[in-house]
């Protein structure tokens, strides 16, 4: 019986903590974790940085069909010791929704891939380098749009001779 | 041993609260009351003033005795651009029967950006640029489209959140052209007297003690 009670006062608490912490503020994208990634001094690597769309939603591709609509745009500062040198995009998806049947947005839905091309000069220390950023995004749902916003994007870079 | 679970609930009970009151507390902090929360029929539409495409001030409460559509739209917004040429076809059908639509644009674009995207969907009635502090007094309006039902006595008929079938936008606005949440008699000595509803007062009260 006491049992029980407990488990039932752990998941309210629970319950608690995460309406508490707002779960209805969770965005509609995440990101993967990116793994170990070394890269030796003078080498280039590319980096797949991982997202994921909650699956009611779908977002503005890189090249959206109007300049009006909002692209997804991937921003990354590195530090002297890594460049970013390239930014791939994905190919985005023509898709005709059920509120505008004659027209076709350019989106991404479900797990999309940003392909990172990192450098490291050859003169650049070993050592962990942080990279940080931000994935502005804009998305919808099939009947409404939500405002602009950005998801924080970092991983670490460990440059080895 | 149950005195031991009677303060385990207690303490519970009580991070709780504090979870849940810090959580509102820091929402207040940083945005100041919601004004707008739950179910909105019948309840006093905030009032505000904000700055129309054509550079008018447009204050909501200059349209008392009018039944208002406030919708709340982006250029971004695919969705919003098939609703907005039905309002314009219902301001032409019911303007007569005292139908005011008012578009509230929550863009970062520049205005002559939104005003060529208006014209595009051969909009004529009036868009308003919005602020954070109108979306904030309506509820913090993130999903677009939304829009507000205000009957002629200033209280919302209804809240519509996402792209509906034109029929339902009809039957709300025909809904809102007859409803009142105030006796006749009381709306017309609060139109003589030149006073708000005591929700626009206790508003504008809200905002001076802030």
């Amino acid at each position: 019986m006491r049992r029980v009670a407990k488990v039932g006062i752990g998941t309210l608490l629970l319950t608690g903590l995460l309406w508490a912490q707002g779960m209805g503020d969770k965005p509609p994208v995440i990101m993967a974790p990116v793994g170990n990634l070394q890269v030796k001094a003078g080498a280039t690597k590319s980096v797949d940085l991982d997202f994921r769309i909650g699956s009611d939603f779908h977002i503005n591709s890189h090249t959206p069909k109007s300049p009006l609509l909002i692209p997804t745009v991937l921003k990354l500062n590195a530090p002297e010791q890594v460049t970013v040198a390239d930014l791939k995009y994905p190919t985005g998806q023509d898709v005709s929704f059920a509120f505008s049947p004659d027209e076709k947005l350019n989106v991404y839905s479900g797990d999309f891939t940003i392909d990172a091309l990192l450098k490291v000069p050859a003169n650049s220390r070993p050592g962990m380098y942080p990279v940080s950023g931000e994935l502005r995004f804009q998305a919808c749902d099939h009947s409404a749009c939500y405002p602009p916003r950005s998801i924080p994007v970092q991983f670490q870079v460990t440059v080895v001779k | 041993m149950k005195r031991n679970a009677i303060v385990f609930v207690a303490l519970t009970v009580a991070i709780m609260a504090m979870l849940a009151s810090g959580k509102y507390l820091d929402r207040s902090r940083r945005h100041g009351p919601v004004k707008l929360l739950g179910d909105v029929h019948g309840v006093p539409a905030p009032d505000f003033t904000l700055s129309s495409l054509d550079g008018n001030r447009v204050k909501l409460s200059d349209f008392r005795g009018k039944a208002v559509l406030l919708n709340f739209w982006a250029t971004w917004c695919p969705p919003c651009k098939v609703e907005m040429p039905w309002f314009e076809d219902l301001q032409k059908q019911y303007g007569k029967d005292g139908l005011v639509v008012l578009g509230v644009a929550m863009d970062d674009s520049e205005p002559t950006m939104i005003a060529k995207f208006a014209n595009e969907l051969g909009v004529n009635y009036p868009v308003l640029l919005g602020t954070d502090k109108v979306s904030e007094d309506y509820g913090d309006v993130q999903y677009l489209p939304t829009t507000f039902y205000i009957a002629r006595d200033g209280t919302i008929v209804d809240k519509m959140t996402g792209l509906l079938d034109r029929k339902d936008i009809e039957d709300a606005v025909k809904k809102t052209l007859t409803t009142s949440y105030k006796p006749a008699g009381m709306q017309q000595n609060e139109a003589s007297a030149g006073i708000h509803s005591a929700a626009v007062a206790a508003i504008a009260g809200a905002d001076s003690a802030r």
